[in-house]
């Protein structure tokens, strides 16, 4: 082998082994960094690590938006019409929050159906529902195509 | 004659007028006049163009898409930015700079005359794609079904006069994209990728990405002050897609700097072209097909997403198979040096697109376990932070070197010791921050002490020391946009750490306190808007007694599409914003508000501003040189 060769073999080598240590460390992080969307079905049916941050949608129940004045904590009921999760949350609620409408929030689950919300999400337009919580009510057979 | 038929009509010329263009492509070369069928395109999208616009400003409510997005009360503004702030008209808009761009460069006096049909024919087919999409599964001018006397009225979030303009810019750069990837197959059509080849291509590659550039920090812009929320990036589906081409885009530009100097690396290039625009048509299928879930929400429909994406398989398996044949006959064998100009360049290379795989990979993966596992997911923004750090570690150092070193040969011990004086002031510069003010951590002290680096190195680069300071003007576009992007780093990653924020529930006469600023509620106010109620809440920033700023935060009651808003209210300092927003909960006596302390803002969108001046100068200096 002349050792020009040489060269390019470790130079091709070293490359190859940077780019898989690379891809390796990029896709741990990346699985290490997944945030999971449940139903409130979903949930009651998974294992849930309490540790990480999960997101949780459906429609917020009737008459279950309340705010209690001395913990200034929110609280309201999740639901796909299956299962309902209670979600309490200290912040700003979004303007959009509303009873029956569609909502996502993020936080850790307390047990499968309580969980404590760091973020409430909710979009730009009224209409608007979180593709997930479509998906969520039609896997319940609770979607209405309007 | 029916305005909506009149339209179809114009849009029809477009249509066959750039096939006709197109037919150039085919083996036996039909040739006819590409002078007049380059341009007919042009003349007849503008035309429709201006047509949608005065259907809008009209209020004409034949028109489903008026319906849809527009009302009557809508202020003039708002009634034509309307008519692009809609899938429809955007895409109108999408072909008009297509044809803008195909419209300009016929005009372009290179004297290969084969390699320019090559390039404007394969301009027009993409023209003719594009046409046949926006006719055939989003045409503009379908009227409305019933009799309609009122529109629905336009998203308020996006009644914003930043967002009107946001489009058109962001569209030149991925469309300016698009000509590139033309010269690439012009250039293998006609054996032509070469020295010369590199020197045309330069400035429509750089207006692409000044464009882009400026189109990703206007976005940005809005997304700061619009969405209420503090932050300028959230790593959402949407903005990934305009970053990725814009990595791929830069990498492709800095690769035609060595072909043009040097004569290296024309497949390299090709593929990269070809890359680049790719990456702009899977930007525009992932906001516009909507199986990506966005912060930001757009009109969307899965059929189109499938057009683009087959009318993306087609362009790469036309571009890939010529690159195939072709490709390998491109290359000037020639070695690169370890230590020179090109290698270090390459390095850059490698790098940007090692941030495009983190980005693409964290965008794409979500649909992926949703497609094949039937599970719903989320990328966290830790994701795209922690792997993007090392890599820009890296990004910065060799930009650092690279610029200092020569072209083909240069020994590393004398670029780093002409540099070693700048990054110890730089690192006692930090350090001394760090003691005196805030204790900083290892990563942030890296990064920051390299951006610092890279501005003062870049500064030097810039300027020549003879008798006084002279600009060297070639030089100064490359000056001014490494500079930018140091002060882009330095500015975010200073931003991030130092950035407070509190949330308050406050009545009137309350004090809020968040650091050592002091904010007063002072009341509340009631008046009505063109088209909305507003409720302003005034805050005072005080001392002592007097009173330093007024802030007032205001939400929005829209009646047409009814919707509530909540408007921040900004007040930038030289280093830092103070960010103020608030909304009010049903049944309350209070109103909820956050203060955020937003640190060197104003620099982050300075940066942006100084690599589109960058990418300007070059193009200005690059022509006056050649005169």
């Amino acid at each position: 082998m002349s050792n020009k060769v040489k060269k390019r073999l470790i130079i091709i080598l070293l490359s190859a082994l940077v780019l898989i240590i690379a891809t390796l460390l990029i896709t741990m992080n990346l699985r290490d960094n997944i945030i999971y969307f449940y139903s409130p079905t979903e949930l009651q049916l998974t294992n849930i690590d309490k540790k990480n941050i999960i997101r949780v949608g459906g429609l917020v129940k009737e008459d279950s938006y309340k705010y209690d004045d001395k913990t200034k904590i929110y609280s309201f009921i999740i639901t796909d019409r299956s299962n309902e999760v209670d979600v309490s949350f200290v912040g700003i609620m979004p303007n959009l929050f509303a009873e029956n409408k569609g909502v996502v929030v993020e936080g850790l689950a307390i047990d499968k159906a309580s969980i404590t919300a760091i973020k409430v999400l909710a979009k730009h337009d009224e209409n608007y529902m979180p593709p997930e919580v479509i998906e969520a009510l039609k896997k319940e057979g609770q979607w209405q195509e309007e | 004659m029916n305005l909506g038929n009149f339209g179809n009509i114009l849009l029809l010329v477009c249509l066959s007028a750039s096939l006709i263009q197109s037919l150039y492509l085919l083996p036996k070369k039909i040739d006819i006049n590409y002078k007049i069928f380059s341009r007919i395109p042009f003349f007849f999208s503008l035309f429709a163009f201006i047509l949608l616009i005065y259907i809008f400003v009209d209020s004409n409510f034949n028109y489903q898409l008026v319906v849809n997005n527009s009302h009557s009360e809508k202020p003039l503004i708002y009634k034509i930015a309307g008519a692009w702030g809609n899938h429809e008209g955007s895409l109108l808009l999408w072909i008009l700079v297509l044809t803008i761009f195909n419209f300009i460069f016929s005009y372009s006096k290179i004297k290969n005359l084969d390699f320019k049909k090559n390039v404007i024919s394969f301009q027009s087919f993409i023209i003719f794609g594009f046409t046949l999409f926006l006719f055939f599964t989003s045409n503009p001018f379908i009227q409305s079904e019933s009799i309609v006397n009122e529109g629905l009225g336009l998203n308020p979030v996006l009644q914003d006069l930043l967002l009107a303009i946001h489009p058109p810019i962001l569209y030149i750069g991925y469309v300016g994209y698009s000509l590139v990837l033309s010269f690439a197959v012009g250039g293998m059509l006609s054996n032509k990728v070469d020295k010369e080849w590199a020197g045309w291509l330069h400035p429509w590659v750089l207006t692409a990405w000044i464009f882009l550039t400026l189109g990703i920090g206007l976005g940005s812009f809005w997304a700061y002050y619009e969405l209420g929320w503090g932050g300028y990036w959230f790593w959402d589906p949407v903005e990934n897609a305009s970053l990725m081409p814009w990595l791929a885009g830069t990498a492709l530009f800095h690769c035609v700097i060595i072909l043009e100097k040097k004569n290296i690396l024309q497949s390299w290039t090709i593929l990269l072209s070809i890359l680049t625009f790719s990456l702009s048509l899977i930007g525009t299928f992932l906001v516009r097909s909507g199986i990506l879930n966005s912060v930001h929400t757009f009109a969307s429909d899965p059929t189109r997403g499938l057009f683009i994406l087959i009318f993306l398989a087609i362009i790469l398996v036309i571009s890939f198979t010529l690159y195939a044949f072709k490709g390998p006959l491109l290359d000037n064998k020639s070695e690169i040096n370890l230590v020179s100009k090109e290698s270090s360049i390459l390095a850059n290379n490698w790098l940007l697109l090692s941030t495009l795989f983190v980005v693409f990979l964290g965008t794409l993966y979500p649909l992926g376990t949703d497609l094949f596992l039937q599970k719903s997911i989320s990328v966290g923004p830790n994701y795209y932070i922690l792997s993007l750090l090392p890599i820009t570690v890296l990004l910065l150092f060799i930009m650092i070197i690279g610029p200092n070193a020569k072209w083909q040969n240069d020994k590393i011990t004398e670029i780093i010791f002409s540099i070693s004086k700048l990054f110890i002031l730089s690192l006692a510069i930090i350090f001394g921050f760090s003691i005196y003010f805030i204790e900083l951590q290892l990563t942030q002290i890296t990064l920051l002490t390299l951006s610092l680096t890279l501005i003062l190195v870049s500064i030097k680069n810039g300027l020549r020391i003879k008798n006084s300071y002279t600009i060297i003007k070639p030089s100064l576009g490359k000056s001014l946009a490494h500079i930018g992007f140091g002060l882009l780093i330095l500015s975010v990653v200073g931003n991030a750490t130092f950035a407070q924020e509190k949330i308050f529930q406050a009545k009137v006469n309350d004090i809020l306190i968040l650091d050592n600023h002091k904010f007063k509620f002072k009341s509340v106010e009631q008046t009505k808007g063109k088209n909305y109620n507003s409720i302003k809440a005034i805050f005072y920033l005080m001392d002592n007694k007097t009173i330093l700023e007024t802030f007032k935060p205001e939400i929005r009651v829209y009646s047409n599409p009814p919707t509530v808003t909540s408007e921040t209210s900004i007040v930038r300092k030289f280093l830092a914003d103070i960010y103020v927003v608030m909304n009010i909960p049903e049944n309350s006596d209070f109103v909820n508000v956050r203060i955020h302390i937003k640190p060197l803002m104003s620099f982050i969108w300075f940066s942006i501003i100084l690599m589109t001046l960058g990418g300007v100068s070059a193009i200005v200096f690059r022509v006056r040189l050649k005169r």
